[in-house]
């Protein structure tokens, strides 16, 4: 492995690196947790490095709460991610996720755009950033911000719609539209430590009077080419109290999920065995707590 | 050549280091090959096994997934930081022998530095925490030889005894 490195310390040295090396071979990297492995196994003379991680712009590196919602830096680390507590009591899909993802010691580098950007279809925040109908703001190279959903920013394994001149800025959760909610992160993997799922949900629920759900977010990772949005399922849910959910219904709404994955077989977990795990694992939701 | 070096300055075991470094260079060869501090144990280089952790800053970090360039301004700490001429042993290390915790001790030191960055975290959130909590902290980690019972014993009997 040999490759150069350019690592900009402000928004300003980052937009002039994509300027520079538009025409060569270069690649983004902020914790290298993944970049690494891949460039371990690839030929990189040629290659340039952006390194993210000395970025010290807010817009990259901070956690900004809004009454209309919460703006996370693309570059915040997973392990803040686990202990902010504002995201522990609004989006606890998303802290238990940060916390089921690898180990400490890559969670404290892993990043949050990183994450994404590698668009993993088991990547554990993007499962549940998707549920929370997150949307990415994209710095472009001539300064400007392309907003775009996280549900259409995916489009394939290890494929999304960022360009060559393209950096993911930071990530945009929606605010909750009530106080009361039912929201969690299921992952089943080989193994209970440092596991990539061969399954995984993301359920948040926002509740209004009599614990009815008025406003749903469900995803599932790891049995489709991307993380999927489960629309279906969430639609049939809405305005059933979410402690009263029949059996029959439970039912219904792992069957939706089901219906929307498309699993294959792989070194980790067959499809016919992932095809059993998503739909018990959908019917648990609501046997929780 | 040299003109593609990276010069970069950081602290190690209490040390300030300045050197010019290859651009791809990972931390744990910067430990291990050009510092000569061969505590910090190379095993699967993908970041499963936590035997390379070190910590940067005070947080535990796989040296084998770290960029080198990235420590600049930073301190490091490696188990051989952990030793001074009037004290041999950290408390922890005196518990992983009390424990009978190390076999072979290709996953030890790496176990040691995440347990202490991991009981400054509880002190500074004065917590004392639980088994399973210890447990979970020290998933990043394997062990060929001991099956973890002991070595999970040595851990949490430490970080139960903050004062020791
Ligand atoms: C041992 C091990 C276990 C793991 N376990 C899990 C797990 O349980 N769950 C899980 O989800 N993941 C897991 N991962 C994968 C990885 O740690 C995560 O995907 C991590 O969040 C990646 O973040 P990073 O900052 O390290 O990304 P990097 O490696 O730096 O980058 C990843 C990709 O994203 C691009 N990129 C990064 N930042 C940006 C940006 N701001 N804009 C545009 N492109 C960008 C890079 O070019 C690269 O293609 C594991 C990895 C390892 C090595
Ligand atoms: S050698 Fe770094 S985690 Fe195994
Ligand atoms: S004591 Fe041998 S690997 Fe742990």
């Amino acid at each position: 492995m040999n490759f150069n490195i350019e690592s900009p310390t402000s928004k300003e040295e980052l937009l002039n690196c994509l300027r520079n090396h538009q025409s060569g071979y270069f690649r983004l990297a902020a914790g290298f947790t993944d970049l690494l492995i891949e460039l371990k196994k690839s030929k990189t003379e040629e290659l340039t490095v952006i390194n993210l991680s000395q970025i010290k712009d807010k817009q990259f590196t901070g956690i900004d709460i809004q009454p209309s919602g919460i703006r996370i830096g693309a570059l915040v680390n997973v392990a803040q991610i686990g202990k902010n507590q504002s995201i522990r009591k609004s989006f606890p899909v998303l802290q238990q996720a940060a916390d089921a993802l690898a180990s400490g010691q890559i969670r404290e580098v892993a990043t949050i755009g990183g994450n994404i950007c590698q668009a993993s279809p088991s990547g554990d925040l993007s499962c549940a950033l998707v549920a929370l109908k997150a949307s990415c703001e994209i710095l472009k190279m001539d300064g400007t911000i392309r907003h775009e959903s996280l549900n259409d920013f995916f489009r394939g394994p290890a494929v999304t719609s960022l360009q060559k001149n393209e950096v993911l800025k930071s990530i945009v959760i929606p605010a909750n539209q009530t106080n009361k909610l039912k929201s969690g992160f299921i992952k089943i993997g080989k193994r209970s430590a440092m596991e990539c799922s061969i399954v995984s949900i993301s359920y948040h629920f926002q509740l209004g009077a009599d614990a009815a759900i008025l406003h749903s977010g469900i995803a599932i990772g790891a049995v489709a080419p991307t993380v999927i949005f489960c629309r279906e399922a969430a639609d049939f849910l809405h305005k059933l109290n979410v402690n009263k959910i029949h059996e029959t219904d439970q039912l219904k709404v792992a069957e939706l999920i089901q219906q929307s994955a498309s699993p294959i077989d792989d070194q980790r977990a067959s499809a016919w065995y992932r095809n059993e795990v998503l739909f018990n694992s959908a019917k648990s939701i609501f046997e929780q707590d | 050549m040299d003109e593609n070096l990276i010069p970069i300055s950081f602290t190690i075991n209490g040390e300030k280091v300045s050197k010019r470094i290859l651009p791809s260079l990972i931390l744990i060869d910067l430990i291990r090959d050009q510092l000569q501090l061969k505590g910090t144990k190379p095993g699967c280089l993908e970041g499963e096994c936590g035997a390379c952790t070190v910590l940067v800053n005070g947080s535990a970090v796989n040296s084998c997934l770290y960029m080198a360039v990235n420590i600049d301004g930073k301190e490091i700490l490696t188990i051989e930081g952990l030793s001074s001429i009037e004290q041999p042993l950290h408390p922890i290390q005196e518990k992983m022998l009390e424990h009978g915790a190390v076999q072979c001790g290709f996953c030890t030191c790496g176990i040691v530095l995440t347990t202490k960055a991991f009981g400054e975290e509880c002190k500074k959130e004065g917590k004392i925490p639980t088994r399973k909590e210890v447990k979970k902290s020290l998933e990043g980690h394997l062990c060929r030889c001991t099956g973890y019972v002991k070595i999970i014993d040595a851990a949490e009997d430490y970080l139960t005894h903050p004062s020791v």
